[in-house]
């Protein structure tokens, strides 16, 4: 939607790097003016618009942080699985099997309450908990993303850069992951549109985020409608600002111009 | 160009059996190729000789016998085989340039990373190659933007950048339209004025014919016949060359 707005004769670095800081902008932008603007809205609304935008605030670094958390253990996972060595497939097959086959819900919930058990003295705090098992959980999606990407890679380009005496590591990081990374980069971003709406179960061990603000103020006011599509509608600001940052990426990424 | 140089064994292939499975596709092959020779490898495919090709820089490692390099094994071991490899350059049937990187990137990648080339330096050695395989002007564009011939021709500058002591052909027009095949044969015969060493696999019976010093034949994994183009082709050792000319000169 940005990336349209700029002028023709605009490089694609340029447009894309425009998108980005435009879209980062508004999004810093719309965080903080969020409990200004909502507080103009009739009640129940305006007087806990605050609240409101603290959640927003939450959710936003909920999903950034056990994004990032998901982006390394998917990549490491990836690589896991795609490895030569049987026990580190075997690993990271378990770990995708296992978080796949089960709700994030009980994920989440496991960390909280269940880790320090198992292992005592494990206290996380709520956000650090539901970091863990968003990231977690991220992560497992984004290994399979990851490693549809590195078989997409044609061996031909592994063969041409060895051919040239590139030791494997580089042949990796010059050749085959930037490659891999651009055909991965669609489904990793739905994986984190969809990290930004699951961190709504973290309201299960108590994490003040979007949603369990919204709960609060509806049951407290008895007035679901207004409260609920207020939050409704500021999850869909979010995933449309988030969006516009990672179509940016992928932009940047697309060197051969087929993305409309 | 037939002019036969004498020069000191470089590439050394003793036995060389390699297999697929049950199929054998190379069967003991022993031959010698001398600095500044040009040799052209011609046969059916299936016949092994891109194998042979491969099994050089070892991205299809051989099963058993032994192939030097200037007096060093190739073998799985990664430093020497690194080295090996920036000694040898290769072109593919399928050009293989990076995607992701303009054809200037394409071609100074190796040097930065392996030569440690200062940026400024890289770019203006792979400039010179572009100039000499005619891609000056295409420097900033990116593979997608070239045609086969072009992409080609990039591919060996890119092989070229390495500062490569031979350079291995597999099939290098094989998968370029008609028109673009000569552009690709040009800069390959320039290369071979200039006295580099070449292994190359080709159908192109009138490059071998021209460039080569000498022509090897391959026959279900084995060299079924080498000689200088003039003997090869007036005078066809067998009747399965003497059909195999027949039928690519047609």
């Amino acid at each position: 939607m940005f990336l349209a707005l700029w002028p023709a004769h605009w490089s694609r670095t340029q447009r894309s790097n425009a998108t980005l800081i435009a879209a980062l902008l508004l999004m810093v932008l719309v965080l903080s003016l969020l409990g200004q603007f909502l507080s103009y809205f009739p009640e129940p609304i305006g007087s806990n618009a605050e609240l409101f935008a603290e959640g927003a605030l939450t959710t936003l670094s909920l999903t950034l942080v056990s994004g990032a958390v998901g982006l390394l253990l998917g990549t490491g996972a990836a690589l896991a699985r795609t490895s030569r060595l049987a026990w580190l497939r075997w690993i990271a097959s378990f770990y995708i099997w296992a978080i796949r086959g089960t709700p994030l819900l009980v994920q989440i919930l496991f960390v909280y309450f269940a880790l320090p058990v198992l292992v005592p003295g494990l206290n996380l705090p709520d956000f650090a908990a539901a970091v863990v098992a968003l990231g977690l959980n991220a992560g497992a999606y984004n290994a399979e993303a990851i490693r549809a990407g590195l078989l997409a890679v044609p061996r031909g380009q592994t063969e041409a850069a060895r051919a040239l005496g590139l030791p494997k590591t580089r042949v990796f990081l010059d050749v085959v992951f930037p490659q891999a990374f651009k055909i991965s980069l669609p489904p990793l971003v739905s994986n984190f549109v969809a990290l930004l709406k699951d961190s709504s179960l973290a309201y299960a061990i108590g994490v003040v985020e979007l949603t369990n603000v919204g709960n609060r103020i509806q049951s407290a006011t008895f007035q679901p409608v207004q409260t609920l599509v207020t939050v409704a509608i500021t999850y869909l600001i979010l995933t449309t600002l988030v969006t516009q940052v990672t179509h940016a990426i992928e932009y940047r990424f697309d060197v051969e111009g087929r993305a409309k | 160009m037939s002019t036969t140089q004498t020069g000191s064994p470089y590439i050394v292939a003793q036995n060389v059996r390699k297999s697929f499975g049950n199929h054998e596709v190379l069967k003991g092959v022993s031959t010698v190729f001398r600095t500044g020779e040009v040799t052209v490898i011609i046969g059916a495919s299936g016949s092994g000789k891109s194998t042979l090709l491969r099994a050089i820089n070892r991205l299809e490692p051989h099963d058993s016998g032994s192939i030097t390099i200037g007096g060093t094994e190739v073998t799985d071991d990664e430093a020497t085989l690194l080295k090996q490899r920036s000694e040898v350059g290769m072109v593919f049937q399928q050009f293989n340039l990076f995607g992701h990187m303009s054809v200037l990137d394409n071609v100074t990648l190796a040097p930065r990373r392996i030569h440690k080339l200062p940026r400024a330096q890289a770019n203006e050695k792979a400039m010179s190659l572009l100039k000499r395989v005619g891609m000056e002007a295409h420097a900033h564009k990116y593979p997608w933007q070239l045609s086969g011939g072009q992409q080609q021709r990039v591919a060996i500058a890119r092989a070229l950048a390495m500062e490569p002591k031979v350079m291995l052909f597999d099939e290098p027009t094989s998968a370029l339209d008609p028109e673009m095949v000569q552009e690709v044969l040009d800069v390959m015969r320039q290369l071979a004025k200039a006295g580099m060493t070449m292994i190359v696999v080709t159908h192109e019976m009138g490059f071998a014919r021209e460039v080569a010093d000498r022509v090897m034949f391959f026959d279900q994994g084995c060299i079924a016949h080498d000689a200088p183009p003039a003997e090869f082709f007036s005078n066809p050792a067998n009747d399965r060359i003497r059909a195999f000319i027949g039928r690519m000169s047609a």
